[in-house]
């Protein structure tokens, strides 16, 4: 079965109805894993028989007449979320051979409803970063050129057709980015919309689960069983009242999209001539523009980086090597401290939780941090104002090409690549992900956002845009 | 030693990061580029600016708190495990 052709309706149904079983469909996808994973260093573990085994589960709940939305569809997993059967490394080798007790939500409502998780994905150090180049595993190739990151381990499995969905995380912008990079769909949804109990975010605030699809369609049945209150996350919705596809798709021709184009100017002129080629497109087809300022990016973006290194500082002082964390050798329990958390914190760890720290200490807490919380009401305001006078905006999700593996990662320009989609995270509003050109071989992609619980509008915008302008996403390996 | 390398040499002992000299010294540099690419931040008017700590405003929906006298037996059934005084809970460090 070819994934990247079809929807999840569509695989779904063939499985229910026994074209193939979910064993026959695991197990062809297992073997494509490990040709695949050798070139491309996608997984930090691959399922195997846990899999299979989850196959036959789900193959014996379909004999007995059970309807399964996602039946024996693989699904691959970011390996810093939660899932008990599989280590969760976070992206630090003390961790990886550790084992959660518990399961997140995210992935338990996925296989409730048939879906098998094939493997944990690549990430970068303690998942701070949106380019893998810090894994301990080394980073993950993209799959339009293996000399390239592929941004997200996550959206490489998807571009080439290793799974119909993964579930990520997304702080910063990895998950859109990595989208971005490799020519597939990446929804960061509404702030709350999915749970994320079982999600070890380094920023509280801004740390949400997403999913990376093939397409808009293939988002809308992935959160129609991921979206909802979770009584194990105090933080998530509880206003949802329908099913997501219930509700009504709208007439996408209609909508209007907010261009800031100053944003563009960010952006080097071949990267924003493919975005200005898109827009002329969109207008094609019938999507209306309207221009509009986001003044505040590059703040937003120095904003997100002082809460994002306070919160990190505080998440991560939980790895002492005593409750979390392998124990180093020591001589006493400061030098026992010490030691293990200079081993379990990678460089990019320990630089956040370093500069965390001194931004929070007497002197700069009101300097940097207060400041930063201020900063952050504004941008909420400023996106929130300049939804009132669109439906959607329309941004970059991506400010250059993918980084070449070989690449360290600089300070701060690894930072910067999150430009336009830190401020987005501080907005709380919805995001996708999606290709809008190429640019010398490589997808570009940009992103839509919309107004809190948008998704469905987002993923209808994104089908026809995608759709219409034969730049349907693939892999090339 | 400047303010700024006292700053970080006490951020890094609150941590309790054990770091290498020459990584000490690659912080030192890091911060002095930190706090400038920082600036234009400092630099946006928010004068009359409440801080969020959220990217939305719901609220927990909260109960209103009533004292009640309990019943210690009734709590303690309740508990799996409960001998001399204390809930008994399985060990956190094998």
């Amino acid at each position: 079965m070819e994934l990247r052709k079809i929807s999840i309706r569509q695989a779904a149904e063939a499985v229910s109805c026994g074209d193939i079983s979910a064993h026959q469909l695991i197990e062809e996808t297992l073997k494509n894993c490990s040709v695949l994973n050798e070139g491309l260093n996608i997984f930090t573990h691959l399922a195997g028989i846990d899999a299979l085994e989850q196959a036959k589960a789900v193959d014996r709940k379909i004999e007995k007449g059970e309807r399964l939305p996602l039946a024996g569809l693989p699904v691959a997993v970011k390996d810093d979320i939660c899932y008990g059967v599989l280590p969760t490394s976070f992206g630090s080798p003390a961790f990886k051979e550790f084992f959660s007790p518990y399961t997140a939500t995210a992935v338990e409502r996925l296989m409730d409803a048939g879906a098998i998780v094939i493997g944990k994905t690549n990430l970068d150090d303690m998942s701070l970063g949106s380019s893998t180049v810090t894994s301990p595993i080394g980073p993950t190739a993209n799959p339009w050129d293996t000399e390239r990151t592929a941004g997200s381990a996550g959206a490489a499995a998807v571009a080439t057709g290793l799974c119909m969905l993964a579930l990520e995380s997304d702080s910063g912008g990895a998950l859109r980015q990595g989208a971005s990079h490799c020519g597939v769909i990446g929804l960061r949804p509404t702030t709350g919309r999915i749970s994320r109990y079982g999600l070890n975010a380094s920023s509280s605030s801004f740390g949400q689960i997403g999913i990376t699809a093939i397409s808009g369609e293939n988002i809308i049945s992935a959160m129609e069983v991921l979206s909802g209150f979770d009584s194990r996350d105090a933080s998530t919705a509880i206003c949802k009242e329908k099913p997501v596809g219930q509700d009504i798709v709208p007439e996408t021709r209609e909508l209007i999209i907010g261009y800031p184009a100053a944003a563009f100017d960010h952006l080097v002129p071949d990267l924003r001539e493919v975005f200005e080629q898109a827009r002329e497109l969109y207008t094609e087809l019938g999507f209306q523009f309207v221009d509009l300022e986001l003044a505040l990016l590059p703040e937003a973006l120095q904003a997100y980086y002082v809460i994002a290194l306070a919160e990190s500082s505080s998440n991560h002082s939980r790895f002492d090597g005593v409750r979390f964390g392998a124990a180093e050798e020591a001589g006493d329990l400061e030098e026992l401290y010490c030691e293990s958390r200079g081993t379990i914190l990678g460089r990019e760890a320990r630089r956040r939780s370093i500069f965390g720290t001194l931004l929070l200490s007497k002197g700069n807490y009101d300097l940097y941090y207060r400041q930063a919380l201020k900063v952050w009401n504004l941008v909420r305001r400023e996106f929130t104002d300049a939804l009132t006078k669109c439906d959607l905006l329309m941004l970059p999700a991506v400010n250059k090409l993918p980084r070449l593996c070989s690449e360290e990662a600089g300070f701060p320009d690894h930072w910067s690549d999150d430009i336009f989609c830190a401020p987005v995270s501080l907005s709380g509003m919805p995001s996708l992900s999606l290709p809008a050109g190429q640019l010398g071989g490589l997808p570009v992609g940009m992103q839509l956002v919309g107004r809190p619980f948008s998704e469905e509008i987002l993923a209808a915008a994104c089908d026809r845009m995608v759709r219409e302008i034969k730049l349907f996403p693939h892999g090339n390996s | 030693m400047s303010d700024a390398q006292q700053g970080l040499d006490k951020a890094i002992r609150v941590m309790k990061i054990k770091v290498a000299l020459s990584e000490q010294e690659e912080l030192d540099r890091e911060l002095s580029v930190l706090l400038k690419w920082l600036e234009p931040m400092l630099t946006v008017d928010t004068a009359g600016t409440e801080q969020v700590l959220t990217s939305h405003d719901a609220l927990n929906v909260v109960r209103e708190d009533h004292a009640r006298q309990g019943d210690l037996a009734e709590l303690q059934e309740a508990a799996p495990d409960f001998a001399g005084g204390f809930y008994l809970v399985p060990p956190i460090i094998e």
